[in-house]
């Protein structure tokens, strides 16, 4: 039917793909800035040293839980001296706790088990359970952490 | 003479409603093992009514959730009637879907042309299953907390578009008052509304494409009034249960939610049960992979049907070992995890 030739039809076509594309933008850009207003604001956080105690105090218990700038963490005398581990574990986010009677770790969300040095041996967990450095100046012992 | 065709032609409007609705229904669904889809829609408007009545007493903060669902459960008069009635109606209608389902499945009810009511109905379900969670996060107790915090880890895990997801959810790295906040609003204002949709599209869908057609022949009848009745007395009939089911079991409250400390029976819902029983058990990734992979095959399944059909399987035996084994695997885990 001459669609070849039929400048009225592919005028027609040409302006409403125009419209639409238009539209796509439009609503996309829409939607995009109302995702970016949803996003929460990142906040820079630095590393800090943070005073946990004195050599003195913290020899008296072998572990001592504690949180600091919203980072739980137990200290905890290991093999290797003392230890500041993070008790978010590593699986899904759960707090881990110390058993003193089995020398463990435990995450009771889905049994995961950790040893005494933060090794993970059983559960779900895929690695061991994060450290905080811990920095010695004198009697002080301060940990190494981001706040 | 004139005078009746005047009247067929001005009808009231209670005539034109029964008219929009009006379609044949086929006999088989006299059994009320095909009218398991309008049971779960009755159980939503009771949970529509009784959550939008709990919305001018709940506090979306996350020091005062708590206190205002205990207020609701033992202050404000008849709160615990209706948070019961939430409470009830929303797990009658998670078991039904399941039923639902299972029963759309193993009558092989998805055939062309019935792809898109599947496809709704997934999402419907899956929906439904995100309604649970947010709700059970506003409770603000031990299994809220970590509920959330273990859900949106998991979210995390996912490839692709999980980090930004759940970072999207939490409102930040951390599960936080607002989280609480943002799981409150899909809880009470986005997911319903997409529920709302979803069961308009459904219905529609049904509709259009029209119920099942099962082997044999049969015979039919009227939507209204024999169906609209039958619907009606299993509405009845559903009230009675859910107001006796309050009555023996009426809404219990955990522990407040305690970032300092996990308690150690925190399990989650029983629709949840296998699920946490799943990823207790199997190692993190293949766990999680496994659900993926599950939840695209059973979203997709019509299409799956079908390449198999073509290549001369009998679909029928296979998802009636399917459906069998599907159950028996959800009620191991289930059992399993309540009981241990
Ligand atoms: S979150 Fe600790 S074992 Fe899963």
């Amino acid at each position: 039917m001459g669609v070849i030739n039929d400048d009225v039809s592919r005028r027609k076509f040409l302006s409403s793909a125009f419209m639409a594309v238009g539209l796509g933008f439009g609503l996309g850009a829409f939607g995009l800035r109302f995702l970016q207003f949803l996003s929460p604001k990142v906040k820079e956080k630095r590393f800090e040293e943070i005073l946990v105690g004195t050599v003195n105090e913290l020899s008296k218990s072998d572990a001592m839980p504690m949180e600091i700038a919203g980072s739980k963490l137990l200290l905890l005398k290991t093999d290797a001296g003392l230890v500041a581990f993070s008790r978010k574990c590593t699986d899904l986010g759960c707090l881990v706790s110390w058993d003193k009677a089995r020398q463990q770790f435990i995450c009771p969300c889905h049994q995961g088990v950790y040893d005494r040095n933060g090794k993970n041996i059983a559960g779900p967990p895929p690695r061991p359970l994060d450290r905080f450095q811990i920095v010695t100046k004198g009697e002080n012992i301060y940990v190494r952490l981001k706040a | 003479m004139e005078a009746t065709i005047e009247k067929i032609s001005e009808k009231s409007i209670k005539d034109k409603i029964i008219d929009f609705i009006q379609e044949e229904v086929p006999d088989h669904m006299n059994s009320f093992f095909y009218c398991m889809g309008a049971t779960p829609l009755v159980l939503f408007m009771v949970a529509a009514a009784t959550g939008v009545l709990m919305t001018f007493y709940y506090i979306p903060y996350s020091e005062k959730a708590y206190a205002s669902v205990k207020a609701i459960n033992s202050e404000i008069y008849l709160g615990w009637f209706i948070r019961g009635l939430h409470k009830v109606s929303v797990n009658l209608m998670i078991f039904t879907l399941f039923l639902h389902i299972l029963r759309v499945f193993i009558t092989r009810a998805y055939k062309a042309p019935g792809e898109l009511k599947w496809l709704i109905g997934i999402g419907l379900f899956f929906t439904t299953l995100a309604m649970g969670f947010t709700g059970y996060s506003l409770v603000y107790d031990q299994v809220s907390y970590w509920g959330m915090t273990v859900v949106m880890n998991m979210a995390e895990e996912m490839p692709l578009f999980g980090p930004p997801l759940a970072y999207l959810l939490r409102g930040g790295a951390d599960v936080s008052e607002i989280t609480l906040l943002r799981l409150y609003d899909l809880h009470t204002k986005l997911l319903p509304m997409l529920l709302i949709l979803l069961i308009g599209g459904h219905i529609i869908a049904v509709r259009v494409l029209g119920f099942a057609k099962m082997e044999e022949a049969e015979g039919k009848h009227l939507f209204y009034p024999e169906h609209a009745m039958k619907v009606g007395l299993i509405a009845v009939g559903l009230l009675i249960v859910m107001v006796n089911l309050v009555m023996i079991f009426p809404p219990t409250i955990g522990q407040m939610a305690n970032p300092a400390e996990v308690a150690s029976n925190v399990a989650p819902p029983w629709y949840f049960s296998a699920v946490y029983k799943w990823i207790t058990i199997a190692p993190r990734q293949p766990a999680l992979f496994g659900i993926l992979i599950f939840s695209a095959v059973f979203a997709f399944y019509p299409y799956i049907d079908r390449f198999l059909t073509q290549r001369g399987f009998t679909m029928g035996r296979i998802n009636m070992a399917i459906g069998a084994s599907a159950i028996l695997t959800f009620a191991i885990l289930t059992l399993w995890n309540i009981i241990l």
